[in-house]
């Protein structure tokens, strides 16, 4: 008897418990849509938070008694420090055009402004390596101590604090996903324990005429993996459709914000791993039930 | 074919079902195993097929010791021992066929060769091709027990047992499924009846062993 015989079997004693083996692919289908929610709430997440950590850059302020010369002579050094990328020197006067042309519609009130009150600056851009929090956060405070230096601006804390919600984020994926094994291992363990139930007369009868134990066994194990793999498809299939719905209504506002930045859904080789641990828990719950069975 | 050698065998709560049971049966035989209720005559079938295990003594089936085999031997013995129920335990949702083949597929025929052994059994049991797509509750007692013979044997075991197979059929239909039995005998299979009735074991003139209480008398 081939492989596909045994799927056969499967789904026949799927069949007969039909509502009880519907009722706990949903269970499943609903864990795995909060677990694969998750991922793909982080994903973006991080996604997002790597295109603006590109963007972060260090503001150096210089005091105002520090000449171009000097300043010009600082960026230079810093240029040839260790994770910074690029240092452009912005002069009292670029500095107040810049704010007349950010702020070009109040016309009369910018009017008679001196370039004397406006700090020049050195804008600090980061090499990608050094664009985490932990090392702006410390390459900031070196900036510190120059003696030239006012104060020293970076946008580190919201970034800190982004960090910190995809780490959590990340951490309640895993242990969502360590909830749902549980939960999968215990729904299809139940589910196949009363198919076993259903089928103790036959199984008594194909062990009297010589089936192996194998031969009884394994449709078992295969409606608890098929019912995992189901389970799991149907929430990734669930979830495509409404992220589809809603990157759909949320792209045009994205690109205004934040430009290139576009939603994704999940990744080939992370969709065949969610799909993976449906199978292996369901499996797992038929291997579990037949264990506890074993008098069937 | 079947040897006992001082086989003992007791459930817990003490309760003794066979003691010192020694015998042996000759192949292409014959034999009812007699006695009333609770003789131990269901457990002495059941140790032929290691359904049950003895506490001592030693049971020979084809040359086998079966009290030693290995689990994972266990159903390559059954696969040559047929066994019959007195309630037939034919499953009810399947179809007449649908009983029939599952012992061929368990046990590994070709899927080509299924629908032909099928009809031949039922040929051989008597049945009509007519009940092959029926469920087995439609089936009058005696059709039914036909079926679960033709279960046992579809796949040519070289022995039959049958525990009580006339219990649940009045003496018209009793009497043809024991000539049914006689007739696979016949054929070179060696048959082994469990009964408490005396009536048929006077009538059919074969070797009788009969039990009392767990152990062989006479």
């Amino acid at each position: 008897m081939g492989a596909f015989y045994f799927v056969r079997r499967a789904i026949e004693n799927m069949k007969e418990t039909g509502l009880t083996h519907l009722l706990s692919m949903g269970t499943i289908a609903t864990s795995f849509f909060l677990f694969s929610s998750f991922l793909l709430l982080s994903i973006n997440f991080g996604t997002f938070l790597e295109t603006w950590e590109k963007k972060v850059q260090i503001i150096l302020y210089l005091k105002d008694g520090v000449g171009e010369k000097r300043a010009l002579q600082l960026k230079r050094e810093l240029q040839k420090r260790e994770g910074i990328k690029e240092v452009r020197y912005i002069s009292k006067r670029k500095a107040m055009e810049s704010f007349k042309r950010d702020l070009a519609g109040y016309g009369g009130v910018l009017e008679g402004l001196k370039e004397e009150i406006f700090p020049a600056s050195l804008e600090i851009k980061l090499g990608e390596a050094f664009r985490t929090p932990e090392r702006i956060r410390a390459l900031a405070a070196r900036l510190k101590k120059i003696k030239e230096a006012e104060e020293v601006q970076y946008g580190g804390i919201w970034l800190e604090r982004l960090s910190l919600f995809l780490y959590i984020l990340r951490w309640g994926a895993w242990i969502l996903g360590a909830i749902l094994v549980i939960i999968v291992l215990s729904v299809t363990a139940n589910t196949i324990r009363l198919t076993l139930y259903n089928k103790r007369e036959e199984i008594e009868i194909m062990r009297l005429v010589g089936a192996t134990e194998a031969f009884v066994k394994f449709p078992f194990y295969l409606a608890g993996g098929l019912q995992g793999l189901l389970g799991a498809g149907g929430s990734l299939l669930l979830l495509f459709f409404l992220f589809h719905l809603f990157s759909l209504k949320i792209s045009p506002y994205l690109s205004i914000y934040f430009g290139q930045l576009r939603l994704s859904f999940l990744p080939p080789d992370l969709i065949a791993e969610v799909l993976g641990v449906g199978v292996a828990s369901g499996l797992m719950g038929g291997i579990l039930s037949l264990r506890k069975a074993a008098g069937i | 074919m079947i040897q006992f050698f001082q086989v003992y065998k007791t459930y817990p709560g003490n309760i003794e079902a066979l003691a010192d049971i020694s015998f042996k049966i000759e192949k292409g035989e014959f034999v009812f195993i007699t006695g009333p209720s609770g003789a131990g005559k269901t457990t002495l079938l059941k140790l032929i097929i290691r359904a049950e295990r003895p506490d001592r003594g030693e049971i020979l089936v084809k040359g086998r010791n079966v009290t030693r085999l290995k689990n994972s031997q266990i159903p390559f013995l059954r696969r040559g021992v047929g066994f019959v129920f007195q309630d037939f335990k034919l499953l009810n949702h399947k179809t007449v066929y649908e009983n029939i083949s599952l012992v061929l597929e368990a046990l590994g025929y070709k899927k080509r060769e299924i629908p032909k052994r099928v009809r031949q059994i039922l040929r051989v049991v008597g049945l009509e091709e007519r009940v092959v797509k029926q469920t087995p509750f439609k089936l009058s007692g005696g059709e039914q027990q036909r079926v679960a013979i033709a279960r046992a044997l579809v796949n040519t075991p070289s022995i039959l047992l049958a525990d009580e197979p006339t219990g649940n059929l009045d003496p018209g239909l009793t009497v043809e499924i024991m000539d049914l039995l006689e007739k696979v005998n016949y054929l070179g299979t060696t048959v082994v009846v469990a009964t408490h009735d005396t009536n048929l074991v006077a009538r059919y003139k074969k070797r009788a062993l009969p039990l009392y209480k767990g152990r062989l008398v006479g």
